[in-house]
């Protein structure tokens, strides 16, 4: 057992942390979130898909990488440290294993089509008003709809970056002969998508946190009060060792999830590439995600309140960027289920309890 | 990146299973009395008769050169079957890496297989009346004579000495030095020393103060060059700190045990919350502990981050106690021997063992200012 990343897959993390480093800096993110133009809300977009990010999960046939979730965690994870703006996940990670239609495929795989999501109960669809498709979960069925067939009502919100969306169907524009437009139904399972979203934002939270914590480790070793740096005071100190822990603790949750992931997809019935490997049971498989979002979002949740805490009043300011990573880690840590939806879930398959929870 | 364990993997983990199964005896007395480590002397012969005493140790040692990650499946496999704690722990845990990495071939000799069958049971010497978490600031000392050196000062706080055989320890050699210059390692025999026992918690006595009063202590029995006892005690604290001692075996099976007293009992569901959070937090302990184990095998060095572990394991094992006594309400603060007692008194046992992990090994608050400084790098 090798529970530790290849060459291959640190190589592929360190690839996207330079193309984001380079093209998404923090000018970036915060230009992202004003009333701009779609090329400016997509920073870093085009140079991901020189590399072939957006193609990571698709199958090599369709030409793409023909990776697995657990190989592409730790570039998530990156996307994450970045506060990489647009529908990344959605587009990334999900849409690979929902779309099974040759010509979609290939265009998701060079960066020719964004896509957005609204499974299970979830309310609002991210980035959609940024995306090319819609994937929409109703009645038990998965249905891709076109961005432009569907009314889409913006739902401001505490992260400006990560817009949220209402969507309504059966506009005047989407009427087709009287029906409404409802798309074409795909004929895979919403489980395995939404786990795979879920696993992907955790990777994604685990990725703010590391950012929040090496920011604000940065600033209380500059900051001098009472003639020293605030950072060598032990009141400070130990609450930064204690976001280190929790997020040292929160990663392996997140890249063991991947790997249940990748397992249960691989002898899924309806999103099932080949029936390869060992067999998962689905208990197995729900709590590894949930303890992997419930921790992820747990540790950046901390993450993020002690970097607003180290940083003082100028952390409560728009002035900061700090305030960018922080709406990100609020708006990713209730996305597909928060903490509590998911230790409740946790609690239902360890303790027997009934699940009263609805995920996301 | 897999959590696949291989098929070499499999096998050791059904062999330690069915050997265990077939093995472990009934509840031993505490090893805190004189019987109990007696009891607990006998059952690690036991184990060192079937070379499952120190499975990741060479051979010739008594082991089976098992990596790491068998070591781990050993560890998951010895406390899930209920087996009893060990009395050789800190010898084979923390002195015996050390001998390994700084003792001479004839030190290596003499002493791991007599450790390995329990032969010798060790007691660790660390802290001082005036020297705990502070250890650099120790005042015993060794004074220089002909053939070796005598040993002078106390000792407290030693785990096991009231019954143990042998001793090891830092003791301050240069009486010109300061701080963590001039310390010098020490092994040696407890019959040399004045051991006061110390009733713990439990009222048991599970630690000793030591008296030395000019106990002579040859060269051979000097670990390392003399003057650097220091980095080699280091060496020994993050065994202590990090992964050798605390395999997330132990605490596996107790989440487990917590789990199954839950689901037996009516649960308020705010405690059923906690019961999952501690669940979770042992599986991540668990994925984590596999990851370092990795890093170690591949030739990494873990250094300041093993604190990150202790603070971890510390907290987590108290949770997991405290959390099944709240379970039992006053049911679960009864003696072994009384008649209503659950499970012997094991909750309220564990209880009160899991209250000193915060402190021994440094305390959490120093752990987390080495994490602070030494991990994060923030100023002293």
């Amino acid at each position: 057992m090798k529970f530790a990343f290849t060459d291959d897959q640190l190589a592929l993390a360190s690839t996207v942390r330079q193309v984001l480093a380079a093209h998404c800096p923090a000018a970036a993110v915060r230009q992202a979130g004003k009333a701009a133009p779609a090329a400016e809300r997509l920073p870093a977009w085009p140079q991901l898909a020189e590399i072939g990010f957006f193609g990571m999960l698709v199958p090599e046939p369709h030409d793409g990488l023909g990776l697995g979730l657990a190989d592409a965690i730790l570039a998530f994870e990156e996307t994450g440290r970045a506060a990489l703006p647009g529908p990344v996940v959605e587009t990334a990670a999900v849409a690979p294993g929902l779309l099974g239609d040759d010509d979609l495929l290939v265009r998701l795989a060079e960066g020719r089509l964004r896509v957005s999501v609204r499974l299970g109960d979830q309310v609002y669809a991210p980035d959609a008003d940024l995306a090319d498709l819609l994937v929409v979960e109703r009645h038990g069925e998965l249905r891709a709809v076109p961005a432009g067939s569907v009314r889409l009502t913006p739902q401001a919100g505490v992260d400006p970056v990560r817009r949220l969306f209402s969507v309504a169907f059966g506009s005047p524009e989407a009427v087709d002969g009287g029906k409404p437009q409802l798309g074409r139904r795909l004929d895979v399972s919403a489980v395995h998508a939404l786990r795979t979203a879920t696993v992907a934002v955790a990777a994604q939270l685990v990725g703010l946190a590391r950012h929040l914590l090496e920011t604000s480790v940065e600033y209380a070793k500059s900051r001098r009060q009472f003639g020293a740096p605030i950072g060598s005071f032990q009141a400070v100190k130990h609450q930064l060792a204690d976001v280190a822990i929790a997020v040292d603790f929160a990663a392996p949750l997140v890249y063991a999830a991947a790997l249940a992931v990748d397992r249960a997809g691989r002898t899924a019935p309806a999103g099932g590439v080949d029936s390869a490997g060992p067999t998962v049971a689905v208990g197995e498989v729900d709590r590894a995600v949930s303890a992997a979002k419930a921790a992820a979002g747990e540790a950046a949740t901390r993450a993020a309140r002690v970097a607003l805490q180290v940083h003082g009043a100028i952390g409560y300011t728009g002035e900061l960027d700090l305030r960018l990573w922080l709406a990100r880690v609020w708006s990713l840590a209730s996305a597909y289920g928060d903490t509590g939806v998911h230790r409740s879930r946790l609690r239902a398959a360890i303790l027997g309890t009934p699940d009263l929870t609805r995920w996301p | 990146m897999d959590l696949d364990f291989t098929p070499q993997e499999r096998a050791f983990r059904a062999e330690v299973r069915d050997w265990l199964a077939a093995h472990v005896p009934e509840r031993l007395p505490s090893m805190d009395t004189r019987d109990g480590f007696e009891a607990h002397r006998e059952w690690e012969r036991l184990l060192a008769d079937a070379r499952l005493s120190v499975v990741s140790w060479p051979e010739r040692h008594g082991g089976r050169c098992a990596s790491l990650v068998e070591w781990l499946i050993f560890e998951e496999e010895y406390w899930a079957a209920g087996a009893p704690g060990r009395v050789s722990q800190n010898g084979i845990f923390l002195l015996a890496p050390t001998i390994f990495s700084y003792g001479t071939a004839e030190q290596n000799d003499r002493f791991l297989r007599r450790m390995a069958r329990a032969d010798d049971i060790w007691a660790q010497a660390w802290s001082e009346p005036e020297a705990g978490s502070d250890l650099a600031s120790l005042r015993s000392r060794a004074e220089r004579v002909a053939g070796g050196w005598r040993l002078y000062g106390q000792k407290t706080w030693s785990s096991r000495a009231t019954y143990a055989d042998w001793g090891f320890g830092l003791f301050r050699s240069d009486p010109e030095s300061t701080r963590h210059r001039g310390l010098t390692y020490f092994l040696f025999p407890l019959r040399d020393v004045t051991v006061r026992p110390i009733a713990q918690l439990d009222g048991e006595p599970g630690f000793a103060e030591l008296f030395f009063d000019g106990v002579f202590v040859p060269d051979c029995q000097v670990l390392g060059a003399p003057g650097d006892g220091w980095r080699i005690a280091m060496a020994t604290t993050s065994s202590e700190r990090g992964l050798t001692l605390r395999s997330p075996g132990r605490f596996m099976a107790t989440a487990d045990r917590l789990v199954r007293l839950a689901r037996s009992t009516a649960t308020d569901p705010a405690l059923a919350d906690e019961i999952t959070r501690a669940w979770m937090d042992t599986e991540a302990y668990r994925l984590h502990t596999f990851g370092v184990a990795r890093r170690i095998a591949s030739g990494e060095e873990i250094g300041p981050a093993s604190s990150m572990g202790k603070v971890f394991w510390s907290e987590l094992d108290v949770r997991l106690h405290a959390l099944a006594i709240q379970l039992l309400g006053e049911r679960g603060l009864l003696a072994g021997d009384a008649p209503d007692a659950e499970d012997g008194g094991r909750w309220l046992d564990g209880f009160l063992f899991s209250l000193a992990g915060p402190i021994y090994a440094g305390t959490n608050e120093i752990q987390r200012t080495i994490i602070a400084e030494r991990v994060l790098g923030l100023p002293r």
